[in-house]
């Protein structure tokens, strides 16, 4: 397959709309987790999907296992995303969550609640905010659970996603004593991939 | 002569947004910086009267950048540009010295009325 890549200034132009993205991300992540959320320079980069786990072990250095949800979205640039964070942080996480209540009879937030939660306002913020920028409103699916604790490379193993190319955002959502992150990764067939690159042409001439 | 002034932004284009949102007629002279400790330099050699500020930068960020001036004396207007719009990274951006908070995407609409207000453009 011919590598989909990412000139400078589109990479550079993307990076930035992530960099946006991020901020509306977690303003809406800050409010459900009660908690100021670091934010550091989104790093973008486009791959092979074969070569996804990999290159997000390099930039995460994510070497546990990990829980995956996973969302689709629509228009003419469409995919999937990925959110993925390490199944330890979530534990923590819950008990973070769980934490000011300690002995309520309120039934305890479930991992599994709490990591949908996570996914669907990263990717419903992210992914909306990046296709917004690009003027595309995208539909999306419900969010299913990839799974709960399973190897990076099970989260991209062949044939269990449609698309070949990966958009590797690495937006890094680190609670402040960063026991927390949470990774998204969009993937998309290599035509969305040439629509997005348009799109950033479009945006990067219009100024 | 022309006001020194510094933006201060990783991304090209964010740098090329912030100097389309600047009054068109406002008499100043550009320099660009691509992270904080650039920016920092730019200060030092007094081409900073006014500082357009980015938050998340490598190599110093912006919370960096606004530490280092207070401990040299603040003898700039910073006006932090920034796509966390969390209201405690505008709290923390006031108390470091700040006159600003303008969230991104920045518009003209946005930048005039605090240029107006602190005398920077009349």
């Amino acid at each position: 397959m011919s590598e989909p890549a990412l000139n400078e200034d589109q990479r550079d132009a993307l990076q930035e709309v992530a960099n946006l993205a991020m901020g509306q991300a977690a303003t809406r992540l800050a409010q459900l987790l009660d908690s100021f959320i670091e934010l550091s320079v989104p790093r973008v980069q486009v791959v092979a999907a074969s070569d996804a786990a990999q290159a997000l072990r390099d930039m995460t250095g994510i070497q546990e296992s990990v829980s995956a949800v996973r969302q689709s979205f629509r228009s003419d640039i469409k995919g999937e995303a990925l959110v993925i964070c390490r199944s330890g942080g979530i534990e923590q996480l819950c008990s973070l969550v769980n934490d000011p209540y300690p002995s309520s009879t309120y039934e305890k937030v479930s991992q599994q609640e709490l990591i949908f939660d996570v996914a669907n306002v990263l990717t419903g913020a992210c992914v909306s905010c990046i296709l917004d920028q690009l003027g595309r409103t995208p539909v999306f699916s419900p969010p299913g659970l990839l799974g709960e604790a399973m190897s990076l490379d099970d989260v991209f193993q062949p044939g269990a996603l449609a698309w070949q190319a990966a958009l590797l955002v690495e937006v890094n959502f680190a609670l402040e004593d960063e026991s927390f992150r949470a990774h998204l990764v969009m993937l998309m067939p290599e035509e969305s991939i040439r629509h997005m690159n348009h799109a950033l042409d479009a945006l990067l001439t219009s100024l | 002569m022309s006001l020194p002034i510094v933006i201060a932004d990783d991304s090209l284009l964010a740098r090329k947004v912030l100097t389309k949102a600047l009054p068109p007629d406002w008499d100043v002279d550009v320099s660009y910086a691509s992270n904080g400790r650039e920016a920092l330099a730019l200060y030092r050699e007094g081409k900073a009267s006014v500082m357009f500020l980015d938050l998340t930068m490598p190599d110093m960020t912006g919370y960096q950048v606004l530490e280092a001036l207070q401990r040299e004396d603040l003898n700039t207007f910073v006006i932090v540009v920034s796509a966390d719009v969390q209201p405690m990274a505008r709290a923390r951006v006031r108390t470091l010295g700040a006159i600003a908070f303008i969230a991104k995407p920045v518009t003209p609409e946005a930048v005039l009325p605090i240029l107006k207000e602190y005398g920077l453009y009349v």
